[in-house]
């Protein structure tokens, strides 16, 4: 149950109507559309930093997959999967990217390999990127490439958050899905302690769907 | 595009902007899309933000300006915000004219020979129906306070909302009548059908409009700003999206722009004649 009132055909802002005039357009945008002037610039900018691009779609989706996984967002992660499987990843390759700590062993081209441990470096460490991995990186795919692909896990960044916050679900079509490639749903996060404002330590409850 | 000012001087927008000063009130009318109530949350804008969001729609262009809730008048500086607004265009500030005890009274009179219209519904000229959907003593009270107003100098409104065929003809007539006897010319009273929003709609009561059906008056609430008074209502408790313009109100520059577009795609031969004034 996401904890905000997704936007629909039927309450969507005049300025937005026409995002909700064929398909659902999903609860990302459901949920944007709370805020019309921001979901208007949101949409163009998500679209070019996550569709299809002069970085290759299987490229693209190593790096939504691996980043989702890595920041434990169930709505990004599981809903990449299938995108992936869909994008020629194999089957291991998926679950690699999903599940494994060191998910570039999974992959024979040595730049995949390459772009996989830098996507690691940018979704799960602070500060600036160890210097034989930014190389690599470079190496790799050239310097447009990996603008174009750290700007993807970037975004990826922001949405699983975002998502993860709002609580986002997924259709069951989707598990559907999953099921059929043999891969079980991405478990939901605990909840996490975080510090109250007095120094102790307090639990926030979940909203279970 | 055209600016603002030259939109709203060629017609293709309306030139008033209301605000939604609060949404509590004293009344629980049926019919109300705002479900406004006395335990309805006072959701306030601001006054000096009301006065600045003015200053600014004025510069750009917009000519008349109006104040809704709620109850307005439960709001204890919402007198002299509207004065403010009245020195930048004709402004109505609309009530239902039932809390007007003496200290109110005597606030509500400094509003005497400034270009600020009072708006006070009534929906029939009788206690009984105009009562059962307003609630109790509603007539009595709105009967009481609009001729003492008016011999005051203070500029009254009738305003009549309506579910079609409720009122008949002769109905019509003799609350033509009363409102004359106060003092209240015909040009005066503003009658319009129930909007089948918020308690309306869930009542099953109504008519339903699309956007393009009344006037696209920029109207701002403390949830944003919205096309048409009838935009920032509220329905089972959850505001409504469906004619929500932008969430920033301020500078009113940008919803009078995201307003001006939206009215750029209106259908053509679009009709905007359903108004709350």
């Amino acid at each position: 149950m996401p904890i905000v009132n997704l936007i629909d055909a039927s309450s969507a802002p005049l300025l937005l109507r026409h995002l909700f005039e064929g398909d659902d357009p999903g609860p990302i945008v459901g949920t944007l559309a709370q805020v019309p002037e921001l979901c208007e610039p949101a949409l163009p900018f998500l679209g070019a930093a996550l569709g299809p691009s002069g970085v290759s779609l299987r490229q693209k989706e190593i790096a939504i997959l691996r980043t989702s996984a890595n920041l434990g967002c169930r709505f990004c992660t599981d809903g990449h999967t299938v995108v992936a499987a869909d994008s020629g990843l194999t089957l291991a390759e998926v679950r690699a990217l999903r599940e494994c700590p060191t998910a570039q062993e999974v992959f024979e081209d040595p730049d995949e390999q390459a772009v996989v441990v830098w996507i690691d470096a940018i979704s799960t460490e602070r500060g600036w990127v160890d210097p034989a991995v930014t190389d690599a990186a470079l190496a790799a795919v050239g310097e447009a490439k990996l603008v174009e692909l750290t700007m993807t896990i970037g975004a990826t960044m922001m949405l699983a958050r975002f998502a993860s916050a709002f609580q986002l679900p997924q259709p069951d079509e989707l598990y559907e899905r999953l099921g059929g490639l043999g891969i079980d749903p991405m478990p939901e996060p605990p909840a996490r302690p975080v510090a109250s404002d007095t120094g102790t330590l307090v639990t926030i409850t979940r909203r279970t769907s | 595009m055209t600016t603002i000012a030259d939109a709203i001087r060629d017609g293709e927008i309306p030139g008033r902007v209301w605000f939604y000063s609060n949404y509590h009130c004293n009344l629980a009318c049926t019919y109300c899309f705002t479900e406004s109530s006395p335990k309805a949350a006072k959701r306030a804008l601001p006054p000096d933000q009301m006065v600045r969001l003015a200053k600014q729609a004025a510069e750009l262009g917009y000519t008349d300006f109006g104040i809704t809730g709620g109850e307005p008048f439960l709001m204890p500086y919402i007198v002299d915000v509207a004065k403010e607004l009245g020195k930048l265009g004709p402004t109505i500030l609309i009530t239902n004219g039932t809390v007007f005890g003496p200290k109110r009274f005597a606030k509500a009179l400094e509003l005497a020979g400034t270009d600020v219209a009072l708006q006070i519904s009534l929906d029939a000229p009788e206690p009984d129906l105009n009562d059962e959907m307003r609630g109790p003593e509603n007539f009595a009270k709105v009967a009481d306070v609009v001729p003492r107003l008016v011999d005051a100098g203070v500029k009254v409104r009738i305003a009549t909302t309506v579910e079609p065929d409720r009122l008949d003809q002769d109905q019509h007539d003799r609350l033509c009548a009363l409102h004359r006897s106060w003092g209240v010319s015909d040009d005066d009273h503003v009658v319009r059908p129930v909007v089948s929003r918020g308690r309306a709609s869930e009542e099953g009561i109504g008519t339903s409009l699309e956007y393009h059906q009344f006037p696209g008056e920029l109207t701002i609430s403390v949830d944003g700003a919205f096309w048409g008074a009838f935009g920032p209502g509220f329905t089972n408790g959850v505001g409504d999206t469906d004619l929500l313009l932008t969430r920033t109100i301020e500078p009113i520059a940008t919803p009078a722009e995201a307003l001006h577009r939206v009215a750029g795609g209106r259908p053509d031969g679009a009709d905007a004649a359903i108004g709350i004034r």
